[in-house]
């Protein structure tokens, strides 16, 4: 009997049940669409895998990418038992990939010839009822048994966990396929949650959504996350770097796109304060959910940009757009939080001052090697703020 | 080869394809040996030898890498070790996958990128072979295998080389793989022929692979 709280069984993934309003109702499926590069295996098995330890599943694993032994030492990597549920029969493969590498097969179920999937998993899900399928990798069955009789596999396997209160979960790494095909994939599952890459050259965040959901309304929130050994899906909380050279109004900035920020200030002999630790605060934007560090801009403070820049999945370059001669400095300072490689926007502070550059003018005088946006702001008078963050996260997730 | 087109151009992906015994392999190990004369970085993947036999074989050219190793310039992704079964601790410079997992290979691609990238803006990459890949996976998800491999790769700032046995797949997939790269070169044991190349006419030169690598003219 399968563990349900209001009908719904739990993923146990971080997030993705608060997400889902609770869970999966049994005899649903999701399929998980990951770009290249994003882990999915990782969704499947620990679903499984926490199924298996704390509601008493059973579980089956069709595979066609991973042998059975690979999948086994993946689990152990990540810290979960597979080995004792093997021995007691209480979950099992069906391997449909180790008689393509001429090694020998290990499981319930062989299948020898990938269009003999559809029958062999139908035949299977009853002897998980109640429980747990994962489906690997359904990009193998479409560029090798077609995408129709994908379609029909998908649609078949659907009504027979449904029959069986079977949750099966597909994995699914999507290629470049054509848009029209995705969507009609998605279509035919109860759920599809979508895994994918946040990106600037190259990869350094990933993030999860649910697309859709036949069983509770949706929301845009995207939840970053990484993947631990051991340990598995664990959620990550997205910091933006307020960064840019002493007096520019990086304080005030954060402040005023933070309000509830804490910071760390000194008068200095100029009379003005400055930051000499950081100015900490959070920001909710559009469903977008991020911790704010906003660093100190003297050099004495250099050693920290790095470490802080390696953490960051987007950063505001704040400059005072009445003093070209601080530019260098701001140049100097992207480079070292090493922010050339994710999302930035530079924030031309004090714009409502007389001398105040232009964002065309401080292009110019910045001499920027690629095109970086420059949004006026005057963070004193709340001026710019809507446009600065909106820019910033259209970058993070332009996907 | 260099004199024949001034080098492979930047940021670009070659794809260098023949006959079995043609010098394919040797020259990803001649364009390895010229990251190390440089000090490059390379991303090298391997699908049939293991790093301490690309070592020896490079040293029967009086190549020498393991300097560059320790110094860890090469970035390894081993799908010949996967595909025995073999494990080891991985390291981020030095990764295991298996032939016949894409989306385990692209992964681990993805992972040594952003290494690579803390390090250089650019650096190179090497594919040797896709043939094992293609023998090993439906040859259309192949393409898109190497579609995206190739995108990463540039997006990153990668001058790349992907070797393929000629005849390995049919002819409409070949066709296909020839799209995925910027420039083509064809072994056929005597000539070297560019087919294809950024600001180059289709020319061909004789070559031989001698004790010093693979010798033009």
């Amino acid at each position: 009997m399968a563990v349900t709280t209001d009908g719904l069984r739990k993923t146990h993934i971080p997030m993705l049940d608060e997400l889902l309003g609770g869970g999966m109702p049994e005899g649903t499926s999701i399929l998980f669409t990951a770009m290249p590069g994003v882990a999915s295996d990782v969704f499947g098995y620990q679903i499984a895998a926490e199924r298996m330890k704390n509601d008493g599943d059973l579980c089956l694993i069709y595979t066609n990418t991973k042998t059975p032994v690979e999948i086994e030492h993946t689990f152990q990597r990540y810290g979960w038992d597979l080995r004792s549920s093997l021995d007691s029969e209480r979950a099992f493969f069906i391997d449909s990939i180790s008689p393509m590498m001429g090694v020998p097969a290990i499981g319930k179920y062989v299948v020898n010839d990938l269009k003999d999937s559809e029958n062999v998993v139908k035949n299977a899900i009853p002897d998980v009822a109640g429980g747990t399928a994962v489906i690997e990798d359904v990009a193998t069955l479409l560029d090798t048994i077609g995408v129709d009789q994908t379609f029909d596999l998908i649609r078949q396997l659907n009504e027979a966990a449904r029959a069986n209160d079977v949750n099966i979960l597909y994995l699914f790494t999507r290629w470049n396929y054509e848009e029209a095909m995705v969507e009609r994939l998605s279509g035919i599952v109860d759920c599809e949650v979508k895994l994918f890459s946040i990106e600037e050259k190259v990869i350094y965040r990933q993030v999860f959504a649910v697309a859709k959901s036949n069983w509770v309304e949706t929301s845009k929130i995207k939840i970053f996350f990484e993947v631990m050994e051991p340990g598995g899906v664990r959620v990550f909380i997205p910091k933006v770097l307020v960064t840019g050279p002493y007096n520019a109004g990086k304080t005030t900035f954060t402040h005023a796109i933070a309000p509830n920020t804490v910071s760390v200030e000194r008068q200095t002999y100029e009379l003005f304060p400055t930051t000499v630790g950081l100015d900490i605060g959070h920001i909710d934007y559009k469903g977008f959910s991020a911790d704010v560090f906003g660093t100190p801009g003297q050099e004495r403070f250099d050693l920290l940009l790095e470490p802080l820049g390696r953490e960051a999945i987007g950063t505001f370059i704040v400059i005072d757009s009445t003093k070209p001669e601080t530019f260098v400095r701001a140049k100097e300072m992207i480079r070292m939080c090493r922010t050339e490689a994710i999302p930035k926007v530079i924030i031309a502070n004090k714009s409502d001052l007389p001398n105040a550059l232009s964002p065309e003018e401080i292009n110019k005088k910045m001499a920027l090697w690629e095109d970086v946006s420059i949004v006026p702001v005057s963070a004193m008078n709340k001026d710019g703020l809507d446009q600065a963050l909106g820019t910033l996260f259209n970058l993070i997730y332009r996907v | 080869m260099d004199e024949l087109t001034g080098g492979l151009p930047d940021n670009t992906m070659t794809l260098v394809y023949g006959p079995p015994k043609t010098g394919k392999s040797i020259f990803c190990y001649q364009f390895l040996r010229q990251s190390v004369a440089e000090d490059d970085l390379c991303m090298y993947l391997m699908t049939d030898y293991n790093l301490s036999q690309l070592e020896a074989q490079m040293m029967a050219f009086d190549w020498f890498i393991a300097e560059y190793i320790a110094k860890k310039k090469l970035y390894v992704i081993d799908t010949a070790s996967g595909s025995v079964g073999a494990t080891q601790k991985e390291m981020k410079n030095m990764m295991i996958s298996f032939p016949q997992n894409p989306t385990d290979i692209v992964s681990k691609v993805i992972q040594e990128l952003q290494s690579i990238y803390q390090e250089a803006q650019r650096f190179r990459s090497v594919l040797d072979s896709s043939t094992t890949l293609f023998a090993f996976n439906s040859p259309i998800l192949m393409i898109r295998v190497l579609k995206s491999y190739t995108m990463r790769i540039k997006m990153a700032g990668g001058t790349g080389v992907i070797t393929y046995t000629e005849g390995a797949a049919e002819p409409q997939i070949e066709t296909m793989l020839k799209a995925t790269v910027d420039n083509i070169i064809h072994l056929d044991g005597e000539e070297m022929t560019i087919e294809a190349m950024a600001g180059l006419k289709h020319t061909g030169v004789g070559y031989q692979i001698t004790d010093a690598g693979i010798a033009v003219g």
